[in-house]
């Protein structure tokens, strides 16, 4: 009991202490929002398109990049970078949606002058 | 629509590219800022982005997407050289691509659901067209078996007009021979038909074969059942007694077999269904010994409905009307 509630007392002091050394906060929100959107990202299947996979990898490297800044604790730089991957990984999601979506009205789009070319030849 | 703010600093971006492309030969050594890449594409993405069809899709996110290209711009005009201005038009730029793809989206989910409505209009089309067909061809069958019917039923009326006319005509018949009987001699015989039985001496003279005054009478009565009896075949049989040459009596019979003809064909009896036949003294219906039974002998006999009479004199039967006797030698007759 003691361990587990003394890990984000440490933390909490190592936070204070950076702020006091004139360094930003660690961006913990952007780098759970960037991983959450690389996620999405991959869920959706940004990885079959071409395009929607180099923004993916993007991001990826990024995120990459962005640890390393935290970890010399270059927190404002790492804040932008994690900014520039989210954007990436967003994008790749619209990306591969709107490919998706383009498919299936063509597809529909192609049945229904089919069926048409059916009306007009009985 | 643009803010006159916007427009100014879309022109000062322009100024600032022109003056920096200008520039950038001779400021490279004093350290003049060119505008960077990132901005560059940031800008070229937002303007793509505006002329798709993201501007009137999602405007929200072109919003979004301008407010960051701004923020770009900001950065780069504070400090030409800052990182954070690459990565805020970097930023811009992605979030500029993104709006257009959610504009792409917007614009084939529109596409997407118009094609479903049209593809169940399209199917209701084909749907009413083939029931259309059908019913077509359904009251068409319906027509045809309405026409069906109604022939069945002029056939079936036709037959009943037919079957009523054929039993009034046989009734008719039936009640004209009856009537006949009441002055004549009629009998039904089996394989001949109905027989007729007219005196001899009430139609001629002795030896004569011209019918007698009062024997026209008599043959008119004949002449109205017959009339009636259609589709029946007539025939007159002649008949003397034994007195006399066979062969006279055998001509004697035939011409007045013939005379009888001619007399019911002139009152209209149809000449086709009657031939006239001579018996002369064969098939006797008496003794020829006594005057009595002579006299029934000589007789003429008209048989209706009778088939396959004599064949053997069957030549002689229709022969030219108007023929009378010359013979007078039939003095017993």
């Amino acid at each position: 009991m003691h361990k587990t509630k003394a890990v984000p007392i440490s933390f909490a002091l190592l936070a204070l202490a950076a702020v006091g050394c004139g360094g930003a906060a660690v961006p913990h929100d952007q780098l759970v929002s960037s991983q959450a959107s690389i996620r999405a990202a991959e869920e959706v299947g940004a990885n079959s398109n071409p395009t929607a996979q180099l923004h993916l990898r993007f991001a990826r490297d990024q995120v990459a990049k962005a640890r390393t800044l935290i970890a010399d604790d270059e927190n404002e730089e790492a804040k932008l970078v994690l900014q520039r991957a989210q954007a990436d990984a967003d994008l790749a999601i619209a990306i591969t949606k709107e490919a998706s979506v383009r498919a299936q009205a063509e597809q529909a789009l192609s049945q229904v002058a089919a069926l048409r070319q059916q009306i007009q030849q009985r | 629509m643009k803010s006159i703010k916007e427009r100014e600093m879309l022109k000062r971006n322009r100024f600032g590219l022109a003056s920096g492309l200008l520039l950038a030969a001779g400021m490279i050594g004093c350290g003049g800022a060119a505008v960077p890449r990132e901005l560059i594409d940031a800008r070229h993405a937002y303007a793509e982005a505006q002329a798709s069809p993201a501007a009137s899709l999602e405007p929200t996110q072109l919003y979004e997407a301008r407010k960051a290209l701004n923020r770009a711009e900001s950065a780069f005009n504070e400090d030409d050289e800052s990182k954070e201005a690459r990565d805020l038009a970097y930023i811009a730029q992605r979030k500029a691509q993104r709006a257009q793809a959610l504009g792409g989206i917007s614009y084939a989910t529109r596409q997407l659901a118009q094609a479903q409505r049209d593809h169940i209009a399209a199917q209701d089309a084909i749907q009413n067209k083939t029931a259309e067909k059908l019913s077509t061809e359904l009251n068409k069958t319906r027509q045809e078996v309405e026409l069906g019917k109604r022939e069945l039923q002029t056939g079936r009326e036709q037959l009943a007009v037919e079957r009523t006319a054929r039993i009034a005509a046989e009734h008719r018949a039936k009640e004209a021979m009856s009537k006949l009987a009441e002055v004549a001699s009629v009998r039904e015989v089996p394989q001949r038909g109905t027989v007729i039985t007219l005196s001899g001496s009430v139609l001629f003279a002795t030896g004569q074969s011209t019918l007698l005054p009062n024997a026209q009478e008599k043959l008119n009565q004949v002449a109205t059942a017959l009339r009636e009896q259609s589709e029946q075949s007539i025939t007159i049989e002649g008949y003397t007694d034994s007195v006399g040459a066979d062969d006279k009596n055998q001509q004697l019979s035939l011409r007045r077999a013939q005379a009888v003809r001619d007399y019911l064909v002139s009152q209209g009896v149809p000449a086709e269904r009657v031939q006239a036949v001579g018996r002369g003294e064969g098939s006797p219906v008496a003794s020829n010994d006594s005057p009595e039974g002579r006299a029934n002998n000589r007789r003429v006999e008209i048989v209706v409905g009778a088939r396959g009479t004599g064949s053997a004199t069957s030549d002689a039967t229709r022969a030219p009307s108007g023929q009378t006797a010359k013979s007078g030698s039939d003095a017993y007759d």
